[in-house]
């Protein structure tokens, strides 16, 4: 049984009369345990593609499995409740809550999910530690480097154990020391048996994966496995 | 129930975050209610007041007399006509009326009183029987109420209010000294324990002399006539002892069957009434006034609550990507305007209390927190949170997650 499974995924916007589509007929899976890159320029879709995977947007016709369960039939708390528990975000900007602490903002997702406040404090500690954080988890992200910020934004993706951890541009606002170092902290989830989908225009970024996936005018143009001898990284 | 309890401290972090306009906001809710506060806290200890004085009378106990109401000038105009409630007829009806306990005939006047070289104007003349204070509660200090034989051989005995005493005789027994009251002199018999002032007016300045000795000074109260005070046997028999009034009321003074009473009659209740109607106007305009300011006071919040939202709408996507529901960012934006609003609430509450207390001090009434109040003014402010928040929050519960992360 595949994670992911899409077939004949399309989704249109309507744009005053013209109907515009990001995503045209798009078929394809992803199993446990891969790590996959969506590469593309801007405008192919890619970013279409990562919000229908990671259930923010619902596609205009198609199916979507995802664990098994049907996507399109989904209503908004079900959507919500799949966001929390299935799915780990890491965002180009990060997209941290500026006021909160690290701790707290890698308890968030905890807190939605009811989860009692003694063992949401464990589980968000144990996940920066991850991180290598646990010293600064008191700190504000105005506090925190780029890298850290994003360190955090890792820790808050995985403090629910999600089954794939999505990542859009994740060092699209990083400079090049510090973007070794996340992609290193991606080599190490997938190492860890995390499935890994990262969204990039960047080449050198795609070839930390295991597969490539190639979107083109909301079309999938190529589907390729990276050899191990061309991909970066340690593994 | 956890993730309410944390959305709770979520939205009280953000208030305080932005505790400028966040206690902008709340000052504005704070005038609010304590204006409408001040007003119903007042008007009750006004009522409270009123209904503490007709209290004295007793439920059994009710009042006969010429003219004691007119909501109209045509009806003040008609009832000043009406032939005046003669000492005779308050005979008869003590005299017929079986259900009755005691009547007692009273009439008023003002006169000049004097002691020495110093003098009071216009001091309310009371006259009654003996058999008053059966009927008024009322308390002596010093001395004695006049008797009936008083009352039988026209003595010209008074029991002053404590203003009198304390002008003529600070420092001096008052009992037996003689007063003038108009150029008739009056022996000190009693006087009547103090009463205060109520709105602003002292209730003490008054004498109170036998009947028959004020008639034989000032003659029959001509025109306003007289009143009588009548006792029911039991509070239980009280509607039909006035059916029986009214009934030898209007044969005495031959009144057709077709006409309506020529008189009025009026239980302490009902006068209570008659005065809450007549205030009720006037309530209801301050109430609506205030009413206005607190609107004001929700439109604030609205307007606060849509920059909140429009200023954290990425946060409201971070939000969602990680899984928030409708419901949580809805709660959040609530809780945040509800927090605002109860908490302006509960100080414009004790603020109006307290104003209302300095007013009512100015006048020497005493007010109590009134349960209506209180209870009012948290259903309003939480109401006024949740109208004006409702909006706003939902705004935010509805907005699309990638619409909102993407914002900038």
């Amino acid at each position: 049984m595949p994670m992911i499974e899409t077939d004949n995924l399309w989704r249109t916007y309507t744009m005053g009369q013209e109907k515009v589509h990001a995503l045209r007929s798009v078929s394809m899976t992803i199993e446990k345990g891969e790590y996959v890159a969506i590469m593309g320029p801007s405008g192919s879709g890619k970013s279409t593609m990562m919000n229908l995977i990671g259930c923010l947007d619902t596609p205009t016709q198609g199916e979507y499995w995802l664990n098994d369960q049907r996507v399109r039939q989904l209503n908004d708390n079900q959507l919500a409740n799949i966001r929390n528990r299935e799915i780990g975000f890491v965002f180009q900007t990060f997209n941290l809550l500026p006021r909160a602490t690290a701790l707290h903002n890698v308890e968030l997702p905890l807190i939605y999910n009811g989860t009692p406040k003694a063992e949401r404090e464990d589980m968000a500690k144990a996940a920066l530690a991850k991180v290598d954080l646990a010293d600064r988890m008191l700190h504000r992200p105005s506090e925190l480097s780029g890298g850290q910020r994003q360190r955090v934004a890792i820790a808050r993706a995985l403090v629910n154990n999600p089954s794939i951890l999505l990542a859009d541009e994740p060092t699209g606002n990083l400079d090049s020391k510090t973007s070794k170092e996340i992609m290193r902290f991606f080599d190490d989830l997938h190492h860890q048996g995390n499935t890994i989908i990262t969204v990039t225009h960047e080449p050198d970024i795609a070839r930390h994966a295991h597969r490539v996936l190639s979107i083109l005018d909301g079309r999938i143009a190529s589907d390729e496995r990276v050899p191990e001898s061309e991909r970066n990284g340690i593994h | 129930m956890v993730v309410f309890g944390s959305i709770f401290r979520i939205a009280g972090a953000a208030l305080w975050a932005n505790k400028l306009r966040s206690g902008l906001t709340f000052v504005g809710i704070v005038f609010g209610v304590t204006s409408v506060m001040t007003i119903i806290t007042a008007l009750e200890g006004a009522t409270g007041a009123i209904e503490k004085q007709l209290d004295t009378l007793g439920p059994s106990t009710f009042m006969v007399a010429k003219l004691m109401s007119a909501f109209s000038e045509e009806e003040f105009l008609e009832k000043i006509k009406r032939k005046p409630v003669s000492i005779r007829d308050a005979e008869i009806v003590e005299e017929d009326c079986h259900l009755c306990e005691k009547v007692s005939p009273r009439a008023h006047g003002g006169a000049r009183v004097k002691y020495g070289d110093k003098y009071i104007r216009n001091v309310d003349i009371t006259a009654g029987t003996a058999n008053i204070v059966d009927i008024v509660d009322f308390e002596v200090a010093q001395g004695r109420f006049h008797s009936t034989e008083d009352d039988l051989y026209k003595r010209r005995v008074v029991l002053i209010g404590d203003d009198l005493r304390e002008e003529f005789f600070e420092g001096v027994n008052p009992l037996g000294k003689v007063i003038k009251i108009g150029p008739e002199k009056y022996t000190v018999i009693g006087v009547a324990e103090r009463r205060g002032e109520m709105f602003g007016e002292s209730q003490d300045g008054f004498a109170i002399i036998p009947l028959s000795a004020f008639i034989r000074q000032f003659g029959e109260p001509r025109r306003r006539g007289i009143n009588m005070l009548i006792k029911a046997r039991s509070v239980e028999l009280l509607p039909e002892a006035m059916d029986e009034v009214r009934v030898i009321m209007r044969t005495i003074r031959k009144v057709p069957y077709d006409e309506p009473d020529d008189f009025d009659m009026e239980t302490a209740d009902s006068i209570l009434e008659m005065l809450n109607n007549f205030t009720r106007m006037f309530r209801l305009v301050m109430v609506g006034i205030s009413t206005i300011s607190l609107v004001i006071g929700g439109i604030v919040v609205m307007n606060i609550m849509m920059v909140s939202v429009t200023e954290r709408t990425r946060e409201i996507g971070i939000r969602k990507s990680i899984g928030a529901k409708q419901k949580h960012i809805l709660l959040q934006f609530l809780f945040e305007s509800v927090m605002l609003t109860l908490s302006g609430g509960v100080v414009g509450i004790i603020l109006g209390f307290l104003i209302a207390q300095a007013l009512a001090g100015q006048i020497d009434m005493d007010i109590e927190p009134s349960m209506l109040a209180i209870s009012a003014g948290l259903t309003v402010s939480t109401g006024i949170g949740l109208i004006f928040g409702i909006y706003p929050a939902m705004k935010a519960a509805r907005m699309d997650p990638i619409k909102a992360l993407s914002y900038e």
